[in-house]
C-alpha cells in the first residue's frame, strides 16, 4: 500500500471509529432491540425468576394446571437440614434432634399441621409463641422470592413438592422470568394499534403542511428581500434568521408566552372583548396552526438563506435587460428568478421532508402531542413510547420497532438523494498520486 | 435592486408578517427588566428582580445556575473541539488523498449527513445505559460530537477543495512529505473554515435540548437548555419574566456570536442542510 493510502486511512480513523460507534452500531442495535420485549419493567440486562400473584394469574391463562399453580402460591413447611440448623441455634440442640428423629423429610401444607406435630414432642418450647416461631423456621415458599438463575428457581420449585411435567416446567420458567426476551410481538402491535395509524396520519399531515409553508414562505421571503433596498433587506433577513439561531427551548418558550392564556395574544384580544384562552392548546386546529408556524418559521428561514444566495448569482444585467424589454415584476419572477431556484427548491424540499419526518423537538417542547394526542407525530410517538412516558412503563422494544421504520425511511431517502444530487460529480479524483 | 418598482408596499407587508417575531424579541428584552400589571401589555416599573436567579441560592431540587452554565460551556467547547479536530483530518483525506474505498467513504459521509440521527436516540440511550455512560456529561458530549461530525467533515472537505493544488505540488517538489505539506501549507489556508466550523458546532451544542434531556437528565449534568425547560415545566403559575431572564442569559452567547460572525456562519448554513 502506498504511503498516501496509509496517511489517508490514518486521517480517517478517528472519524471512522466515531461513525462506527454512534451510527452503525445504533442502527444495527435499533433493529436488534426491536425484536425484544425490553422495557423499564424488564430492565435491559438479564432478569431473574420470580413467582408473584400476577405470575400465578397469567400461569392459569397459559394453560398451567390450576391445582399446581395454587399449590405454588401456598406456603409449605418442609423439615430439612436448613430449618433444623436454625431451630438448633434458637431453641437448643435437644429440640432440633428430636424433630430430626421424628419428622425428618416430612412436608406440611399449613403451619397449623406442623404445630400440631411439634406439640407432641417432649423437648418443645413451652410458650405457644415460641412454638409458632419454631414452625416458621421450616417455611419454604417460592412466592415473591427472587432466584437469580433458572436452576436455582427449579430447585426452589422442586422443594415445594409440586410435580411438573416438561410442558408445565417450560411455561412456568417462561412466565416467571422477569427479564426481556426475543419476540416479534412489537411488529404485530404496530400494525394492529389504532394509535400507530393516527400517528402515521398526523405525520403525513404535519410534513405536508409544514413543508409547503417552509418552501412557500421561504420563497416569498427570498424574493421580496431580493427586491428591497439593501439596508431593509438585511434587516428583514436578520429578523427571519432569529427563529433558526435561537435555542429551541427559548424560542418555544416565547411562543408559549405569545399564545398562553396569560400571554400576549389573550391580553391583546381581551381589549376587543375576546375571552382569554390558551391559544396553543385549546383546540386541535389551534394546536396544528401553532406547530406548523413554530416549525415553519424555523424552516422558512433556512429556505430563505438558500434561495437568497441562489438569487444573488443572477447577473444584474439580465434583470435590467428584462426591464428594458418591459417585463413586469411578475414576469421577472416567473421567468428569471424561479428557474434559477429550481435546484435549491428541490434540495430544500427533499432534505426538509426527511428532517420533518423524524424531528420532534419543537412539537415536544410546544404541544407535546396535545391536546389529547391530536398533534402526536410518529417520531414523537416513538419518543413517548420508549423514553418519555408519564403513565407507566417505558417500552424500549416497541419504541425501537417504531424507530426502525424511520431509520429505514431515512437510509432509503439519503441514498436516493445521493443519486438525485449527482453524487458522481462530487467525487473528483485527487490530482497528486503520491 | 431595480428602480422601476415601488418598494414600500412590500416593506409594509413584510413588516406586518414579521410582527410576531418582532413582538417576541422586543418583549424578550423588555420583560427581563420590567414588571407589568396583570392584564396589561405595557410595562410600568423598572426592576432587576427577575435576574435574582443569578445570585440567589437555588431552590431545593434545582441546580445552581453557575454550575449549569459551566456544564453547558464544557459540553459546547468539548463537542466543538472534537468535531473540529476530527473533521480537519478526515476532510483533508476525503478531499485530497488517494486511498482505498474513497468513493464509499465519501458516499457514506454524505448519506450520514442527510440521515436523520434523532431516530437512533433509543438505541443510543440503551447503549449508554449498558456502558455506564448514561447520566454523564461525557456520554452526551460523545453522542453530540458523533451527530455533528458528518456535517463537519463535509464542510471541511468543501474548504479543502478550494485550496489550490499548486500550493501542495510546490511543497512536494521541494521535498516535503504529504503530512508536512498538510500541516505547514494547507492548514493555514483553511483557517477561516476551521473557525466557522468551530463556532457552528459550539452553537449547535449550546442549543441542543433533546440529547441532554434524554441521556443525562440528572441534576449534576444539567445544561442550560434542560434547566430552562425544567423551570417552565415545573411552574404551576408561569413567571414568564423570570423564564425570559434565564432564557436571555442562556441565549446571550448565541446572539453575540451571531452579531460578530454572521457572515462566516452563513457560509455553513448555506451548505448545511439540517433543518
Amino acid at each position: 500500500m502506498r504511503r498516501a493510502h496509509l496517511l489517508g486511512l490514518g486521517f480517517m480513523t478517528p472519524a471512522l471509529i466515531i461513525v462506527f460507534l454512534f451510527f452503525l452500531a445504533p442502527v444495527v442495535l435499533t433493529a436488534v432491540f426491536s425484536f425484544t420485549s425490553m422495557s423499564s419493567g424488564t430492565g435491559i440486562s438479564g432478569g431473574a425468576y420470580e413467582i408473584n400473584e400476577q405470575t400465578l394469574r397469567s400461569l392459569t391463562d397459559r394453560g398451567f394446571p390450576k391445582a399446581k399453580s395454587e399449590k405454588l402460591g401456598h406456603d409449605l413447611y418442609r423439615i430439612g437440614e436448613e430449618g433444623l440448623g436454625a431451630v438448633e441455634a434458637d431453641f437448643g440442640k435437644a429440640f432440633a434432634d428430636e424433630i430430626r428423629a421424628e419428622l425428618s423429610g416430612e412436608l406440611f401444607e399449613g403451619r397449623r399441621d406442623l404445630e400440631r406435630e411439634l406439640k407432641k414432642l417432649r423437648s418443645r418450647p413451652r410458650s405457644i409463641r415460641d412454638l409458632k416461631k419454631a414452625a416458621d423456621l421450616f417455611k419454604r415458599s417460592v412466592l415473591n422470592t427472587r432466584f437469580e438463575s433458572e436452576t436455582a428457581f427449579l430447585d426452589g420449585v422442586g422443594e415445594t413438592g409440586v410435580e411438573l411435567t416438561a410442558d408445565d416446567q417450560a411455561v412456568l420458567v417462561k412466565t416467571a422470568y422477569t427479564g426481556w426476551s426475543w419476540t416479534t410481538a412489537n411488529y404485530e402491535l404496530i400494525t394492529s394499534m389504532a394509535s400507530t395509524w393516527r400517528a402515521a396520519k398526523n405525520t403525513a399531515f404535519y410534513v405536508l403542511l409544514t413543508l409547503s409553508f417552509n418552501v412557500g414562505f421561504g420563497l416569498f421571503l427570498a424574493i421580496t428581500t431580493f427586491y428591497l433596498p439593501k439596508g431593509q433587506a438585511a434587516i428583514f433577513r436578520a429578523i427571519w434568521i432569529l427563529p433558526r439561531i435561537l435555542p429551541p427551548v427559548l424560542y418555544v418558550m416565547m411562543w408559549k408566552w405569545l399564545t398562553w392564556d396569560t400571554g400576549f395574544l389573550s391580553i391583546f384580544l381581551s381589549n376587543f372583548g375576546v375571552e382569554p384562552r390558551n391559544w396553543m392548546l385549546n383546540s386541535d386546529i389551534n394546536a396544528w396552526v401553532c406547530i406548523v408556524l413554530i416549525n415553519g418559521f424555523v424552516g422558512a428561514s433556512l429556505g430563505m438563506i438558500l434561495f437568497s444566495s441562489a438569487l444573488r448569482a443572477i447577473p444584474p444585467s439580465m434583470l435590467a435587460a428584462s426591464e428594458v424589454d418591459g417585463a413586469n415584476r411578475w414576469q421577472q419572477i416567473r421567468h428569471i428568478l424561479l428557474p434559477q431556484l429550481q435546484w435549491p427548491i428541490l434540495f430544500t424540499t427533499s432534505y426538509q421532508t426527511l428532517s420533518l419526518l423524524t424531528s420532534f423537538d419543537y412539537i415536544y417542547l410546544s404541544t407535546d402531542g396535545g391536546p389529547g394526542r391530536s398533534t402526536e407525530v410518529w417520531a414523537l410517538y416513538t419518543f413517548h413510547t420508549a423514553l418519555n412516558n408519564y403513565g407507566g412503563v417505558l417500552q424500549y422494544g416497541l419504541g425501537a420497532a417504531l424507530a426502525l421504520v424511520l431509520v429505514v425511511i431515512g437510509i432509503a431517502a439519503s441514498l436516493f438523494y445521493l443519486r438525485l444530487f449527482k453524487f458522481n460529480e462530487l467525487v473528483s479524483q485527487p490530482r497528486i498520486e503520491q | 435592486m431595480s428602480s422601476n418598482f415601488r418598494s414600500w408596499p412590500m416593506t409594509l407587508l413584510l413588516g406586518f408578517l414579521s410582527l410576531p417575531i418582532i413582538v417576541m424579541m422586543v418583549y424578550l428584552f423588555v420583560d427581563t427588566v420590567t414588571d407589568t400589571t396583570a392584564g396589561s401589555l405595557i410595562p410600568d416599573r423598572f426592576t432587576l428582580e427577575h435576574w435574582r436567579f443569578l445570585f440567589d441560592a437555588p431552590q431545593a431540587g434545582r441546580s445552581n445556575i453557575w454550575s449549569v452554565t459551566l456544564n453547558t460551556f464544557i459540553f459546547a467547547c468539548s463537542t466543538s473541539a472534537i468535531v473540529v479536530m476530527t473533521s480537519l483530518t478526515s476532510g483533508y483525506a476525503l478531499s485530497r488523498l488517494n486511498m482505498p474505498y474513497r468513493r464509499l467513504l465519501l458516499g457514506g459521509v454524505l448519506t450520514l449527513h442527510a440521515f436523520p440521527t434523532v431516530t437512533l436516540i433509543i438505541s443510543i440511550f440503551l447503549m449508554l445505559q449498558m456502558t455506564g455512560l448514561y447520566n454523564s456529561l461525557l456520554g452526551v458530549i460523545l453522542v453530540k460530537t458523533a451527530l455533528e461530525l458528518p456535517l463537519g467533515i463535509w464542510v471541511m472537505k468543501g474548504f479543502y477543495d478550494t485550496v489550490p493544488w499548486e500550493i501542495e505540488m510546490a511543497g512536494l517538489t521541494d521535498g516535503a512529505s504529504r503530512f508536512t505539506v498538510w500541516r505547514r501549507l494547507v492548514l493555514p489556508q483553511v483557517h477561516p473554515g476551521l473557525a466557522a466550523l468551530g463556532l457552528f458546532s459550539f452553537l449547535a451544542a449550546w442549543s441542543e435540548y433533546i440529547l441532554p434531556q434524554v441521556l443525562a437528565p440528572d441534576g449534576a449534568s444539567q445544561v442550560l437548555a434542560t434547566y430552562l425547560q425544567n423551570l417552565i415545566k415545573d411552574d404551576r403559575a408561569p413567571d414568564f419574566n423570570m423564564f425570559k431572564s434565564v432564557g436571555l442569559f442562556y441565549a446571550m452567547p448565541v446572539m453575540i456570536i451571531y452579531l460578530i460572525f454572521n457572515q462566516k456562519l452563513m457560509n455553513i448554513y448555506g451548505g448545511g442542510t439540517k433543518g
